[in-house]
């Protein structure tokens, strides 16, 4: 089973190649919602989850706290596929 | 030679649509930016801004060059700066103003217009083409001419994010669009009609403003809606909702709707390039089933925007867009207008998020409110743009006044105000 830390890594990586632009310092603890982060990167990162784990991420995960930053967010998906 | 930049497919469009309302009488796709200053600015120090802006981004004198793959040709030599003009305070001067084409066949592709209140007011209208230049990519091109201690960054390539594909790739992923497009001809939309003839062929528009405590609230409502980070979302429901419920006022019923979502491809935390409209439309149909409550249709636009989105619709509609620059302008808007049965789409919908806040001094004077306007093409005649101002919210409703009196466009305002506040 992927673990946490990996997922982070993955997504992490696919935010500063498709979402966020090079100058933008993201780490796992930036804030999404405040560097930019929009409804449409959303559903680019919901389809990047469906791709890679083969989950989509329910309407009631979805929410501030998940999407805090790329720590929170990675936490879970790797729940949920835990559950799963 | 003089050098020589190409128009991006947005930008084509633009062009596109600037030259369809010029043929039908208005004044062009122009867009406004209006300020609103806490005082009176010089017009010297303007002139003076604008010509150092100018020559550093000469672009601002381009012409359009070439009937198809068309390019924006250069000026040789010395630049202008845009023109300045300076009014005393007459009622309803900047809806004039944007009924006042730009020659951009000449190269005039932007204009400032001043309106010098009294010593402690000024009003600033800057007046572009949209074909050069999208709304963020204003308000930052506006946010440096106004920061006289600012630095210009490059004008970077209009085209920089656009990976370059083999032909045959391209052809089959715009064809994708292509399809997409034929299947909402099967339930082709109708717009509203123009009913009122005789008026001058004018866009008009007004403006609804929400305090802070009414942005709140129309924020919680999104989210409660949309989910988190809906509120564009939100705002389109309720706006298409409203246009439904017009329809059924005026007794023009129409069997579809289509709704162009604006995307931004700029990535996120980057203002530039300043330059080429660097967004695209993720085409939406909505049938009258969808339209009976703002939550129905916030989930069919929801639902819809992930099925785009997963079938690679976002991408496919840039290819399509690009490959459109082959053809002639006049081909080209009437394989626009045939592909929808005649029209353009439902309504124009813009959500340009929160005014850039390099926008909050203008050459000393503090910003006291910006107005965003643009202008709207016969068929659907009818458009509106949502933006925040230090946080409060403000939608311009645009309409042409063929196709809507004063009155029913105040009417369509109210009432998606109220939707917005009391779903």
């Amino acid at each position: 089973m992927v673990e946490a830390r990996e997922i982070e890594t993955q997504l992490l990586a696919f935010l500063r190649r498709e979402v966020f632009a090079p100058e933008v310092d993201l780490t796992p603890e930036t804030d999404l919602i405040g560097a930019g982060f929009d409804s449409m990167s959303l559903v680019r990162v919901l389809l990047f989850v469906e791709t890679s784990y083969g989950l989509w991420l329910p309407e009631k995960e979805i929410n501030t706290a998940t999407l805090q930053n790329v720590r929170t967010l990675a936490l879970v998906v790797c729940r949920l596929l835990h559950e799963a | 030679m003089r050098p020589k930049w190409h128009l991006n497919g947005t930008d084509y469009l633009m062009l596109g649509f600037d030259h369809e309302l010029r043929r039908r009488g208005y004044a062009g796709n122009s867009c406004q930016i209006v300020l609103e200053l806490g005082a009176a600015i010089s017009v010297e120090t303007l002139q003076q801004r604008a010509t150092t802006v100018a020559a550093r981004y000469p672009i601002l004198n381009a012409r359009p060059s070439g009937w198809f793959c068309p390019r924006w040709k250069l000026p040789k030599g010395i630049v202008s700066a845009p023109r300045i003009r300076v009014h005393q305070d007459q009622p309803a001067l900047p809806q004039r103003i944007l009924n006042e084409p730009l020659a951009v066949q000449r190269g005039e592709l932007a204009r400032f217009d001043l309106i010098q209140r009294n010593e402690d007011r000024a009003t600033l209208v800057f007046t572009w083409a949209h074909a050069l230049l999208d709304g963020p990519g204003a308000e930052h091109l506006l946010a440096l001419i106004g920061r006289e201690d600012s630095l210009l960054p490059d004008a970077l390539p209009a085209l920089k994010h656009r990976a370059p594909r083999p032909l045959k790739e391209r052809f089959k992923l715009g064809w994708k669009s292509l399809r997409q497009i034929e299947q909402f001809a099967n339930v082709a939309p109708r717009s509203l009609a123009p009913r009122h003839l005789g008026v001058p062929a004018n866009v008009c528009y007004r403006v609804e403003k929400f305090s802070a405590e009414d942005t709140a609230r129309i924020r919680t409502n999104g989210s409660r809606i949309c989910g988190v980070l809906g509120g564009a979302q939100f705002h389109a429901a309720a706006a298409m909702v409203e246009l439904h419920r017009l329809h059924q006022r005026l007794g023009s019923p129409t069997p579809s709707y289509v709704l162009p979502l604006p995307v931004g491809l700029r990535s996120k935390g980057r203002l530039e390039p300043l330059f080429g409209n660097q967004v695209t439309m993720l085409m939406l149909q909505l049938l009258p089933e969808h339209l009976d409550s703002l939550q129905q249709t916030a989930a069919a636009l929801k639902a819809q925007t992930e099925r785009a989105m997963r079938a690679g619709l976002l991408e496919s509609g840039i290819v399509l867009s690009e490959l459109f620059r082959f053809l002639p302008l006049p081909i080209y808007m009437a394989i626009m207008k045939q592909g929808l049965r005649g029209e353009i789409c439902s309504l124009f919908f813009g959500d340009i998020a929160g005014v850039n806040p390099l926008l909050s001094r203008f050459l000393g004077a503090a910003v006291e409110d910006v107005t965003h306007v643009a202008a709207v093409t016969p068929s659907p005649g009818l458009g509106v743009v949502f933006y925040y101002f230090r946080g409060e919210l403000r939608i311009t409703i645009l309409h042409l006044a063929a196709v809507l009196s004063d009155a029913e466009a105040a009417e369509f305002a109210a009432k998606l105000r109220a939707s917005l506040l009391h779903v």
